[in-house]
């Protein structure tokens, strides 16, 4: 019988050369445990829906009331409704990976991953973007049902899809800073005092409810110039505002938080393994 | 000869003892408590602050104006943080059911509920009710004439969270693992407790006084303070107590056909 063996070194594609391999299986395998764990993802749903019913109905009652005379909104009440579709499918979809984080150091697990081949923030931020690649999926498909359910319209196509686009980068933001959020238990022990904060921050200066343009003048400013503002209510106002143009100046402010909050994200990381190394977990 | 107890009493002196017990340990924490407590306190205050915008920009919604949804926001937070502070064991009830962990309180001469509901306290249950009376306060509802409302409707709100949380955390006796679910359930009627019920058609408002019960947790107790009347209290009071009779009832028959304590657990 005959058998042939190649013996020789494998070709080495771009991404093995970089070891990019192993985080992508990473990803993968959340990816996958996340889909087997329907009864999260269908809780997720059940709240969208919740959400996005509950405030619908808060807008119809103010565009009834502007009926009878009361200050005016500047959009329709279908902008209003996907507005929040877009706002709550980014923020729903982010993972607890912050929490995955803290119960790491809490257990003492990270001491024996540090020691693994692979980078311990890498291997946690694979593990985020699996199991948040599957969120944005479904709750992506549920809010175009929940949109035009709620919302009795469909938005513009084009300002829909950038719009989505856009909050893809938007998660990706939100998902560094909470794994940045996760490492400070490495000095903390116990993260989550620092992300009730940060959560209520994004959810107030971010615009996750309300629109900014109705906010006052003052706390409008403030809450555009915070990095929160380019998570939610960009994505939120490219869907609503009817202004294409803002998409891209909204892509360069995004990717420069990114950068920003990757680079926050390795200095905890170095500094945090250093003193876990130091003085021990 | 001994006096015969009644049970009923008895279980009241130990549920005071063991929230008296839990609460001095969670105080003991002084750090973990102050931290979790005024987390929770800046946490309800910034999302109240999105009612203040949107009354700030349009005035009134469906007639409820700021001083209004102060007061709903108040009751819901001050009641539901009473209830995670006397009855914190409620958010993992499902999760013990399911894991055989009732087994050690079964063998105890008190109520099992008692037992499993006053086992653990939450320290941000001190948060959500500093913020909760602090906006009943400004709402302008707490004075010494309406003060016995206040109390009446507080009970019923956290009557009905408790009742809530037992009810669905019940299931995991009849359908396994269900923590998602219960939570999700108790979750859900927190939400719609802090919106105004206006806001919900007859469907919706058929669903949370039944299924989940917001009505009671907060629609029913801020009515009362509205526009105090004989029906409304009537209502309210009967409707939490029945509730609650429901829930206590679901939880002891779950309680009869409760089999797990030959599941074998080992720590990995």
């Amino acid at each position: 019988m005959n058998q042939t063996i190649s013996v020789g070194a494998p070709r080495l594609g771009m991404g093995r050369r970089l070891g990019l391999s192993k985080y992508c299986a990473i990803a993968c395998v959340a990816f996958r445990r996340r889909y087997n764990e329907r009864s999260v993802l269908f809780g997720r749903i059940a709240f969208y829906a919740v959400l996005l019913m509950i405030f619908s109905a808060l807008w119809r009652a103010v565009f009834a009331a502007q009926a009878a005379g009361s200050a005016p909104p500047s959009a329709e009440f279908g902008d209003y409704v996907w507005y929040l579709v877009v706002t709550e499918w980014i923020v729903l979809s982010q993972p607890s990976l912050h929490m995955e984080v803290q119960s790491d150091v809490q257990s003492g697990d990270i001491a024996y991953q540090l020691g693994r081949p692979v980078s311990y923030v890498g291997s946690k931020l694979c593990e985020g973007l699996g199991d948040l690649a599957l969120r944005l999926i479904v709750l992506g498909a549920a809010g175009l049902v929940f949109g035009r359910f709620f919302a009795e319209s469909w938005p513009d196509p084009t300002q829909l899809l950038l719009a989505a686009l856009v909050g893809l980068l938007a998660s990706l933001l939100m998902l560094l800073c909470l794994l940045s959020i996760g490492l400070c238990a490495l000095w903390l022990h116990d993260c989550m005092p620092i992300y009730m904060v940060w959560q209520k921050l994004v959810f107030v200066l971010g615009g996750l409810m309300l629109p900014l343009s109705i906010y006052p003048g003052w706390l409008q400013s403030l809450a555009l110039a915070s990095p929160f503002s380019a998570m939610l209510y960009g994505p939120g106002h490219l869907v609503s505002g009817h202004e294409p143009g803002l998409a891209l100046p909204l892509v360069l402010k995004l990717c420069g938080w990114c950068t920003l909050a990757a680079v926050v994200m390795c200095v905890l990381e170095r500094r945090g393994v250093r003193r876990l190394e130091v003085e021990g977990g | 000869m001994s006096k015969l107890r009644s049970p009923w009493r008895d279980n009241c002196r130990f549920a005071v003892a063991l929230v008296g017990t839990t609460t001095r340990a969670s105080f003991a924490l002084r750090y973990a408590f102050w931290m979790s407590a005024g987390m929770m306190l800046l946490n309800n205050l910034l999302f109240f602050s999105t009612w203040w915008i949107l009354m700030q920009r349009f005035g009134h919604v469906e007639g409820w104006r700021l001083e209004d949804v102060m007061c709903l926001f108040g009751i819901s937070a001050t009641g539901y943080g009473v209830a995670v502070i006397l009855a914190g064991g409620l958010f993992d009830l499902s999760r013990k059911i399911y894991d055989g962990e009732l087994d050690s309180w079964l063998t105890q001469p008190k109520s099992v509920l008692v037992q499993a509901l006053g086992s653990r306290t939450h320290m941000s249950g001190w948060g959500d009710l500093a913020s909760g009376v602090g906006l009943l306060a400004l709402s302008g509802t707490l004075g010494w004439s309406t003060l016995p409302l206040v109390v009446v409707g507080l009970a019923c709100a956290t009557t009905a969270f408790v009742a809530c949380g037992v009810a669905a955390h019940s299931l995991a006796f009849w359908l396994g693992r269900t923590h998602e679910l219960s939570r999700a359930i108790f979750e859900f009627t927190v939400t719609f407790s802090v919106y105004p019920p206006s806001l919900f058609g007859p469907h919706i408002k058929w669903i949370l006084f039944t299924l989940l019960p917001a009505g009671f947790a907060s629609y029913l107790p801020v009515e009362l303070l509205r526009a105090p009347s004989a029906r409304t209290l009537l209502a309210c009071v009967l409707g939490t107590l029945l509730y609650a009779s429901g829930a206590v009832w679901l939880f002891n028959r779950g309680v009869r056909r409760y089999s797990s304590g030959s599941r074998f657990a080992a720590p990995v």
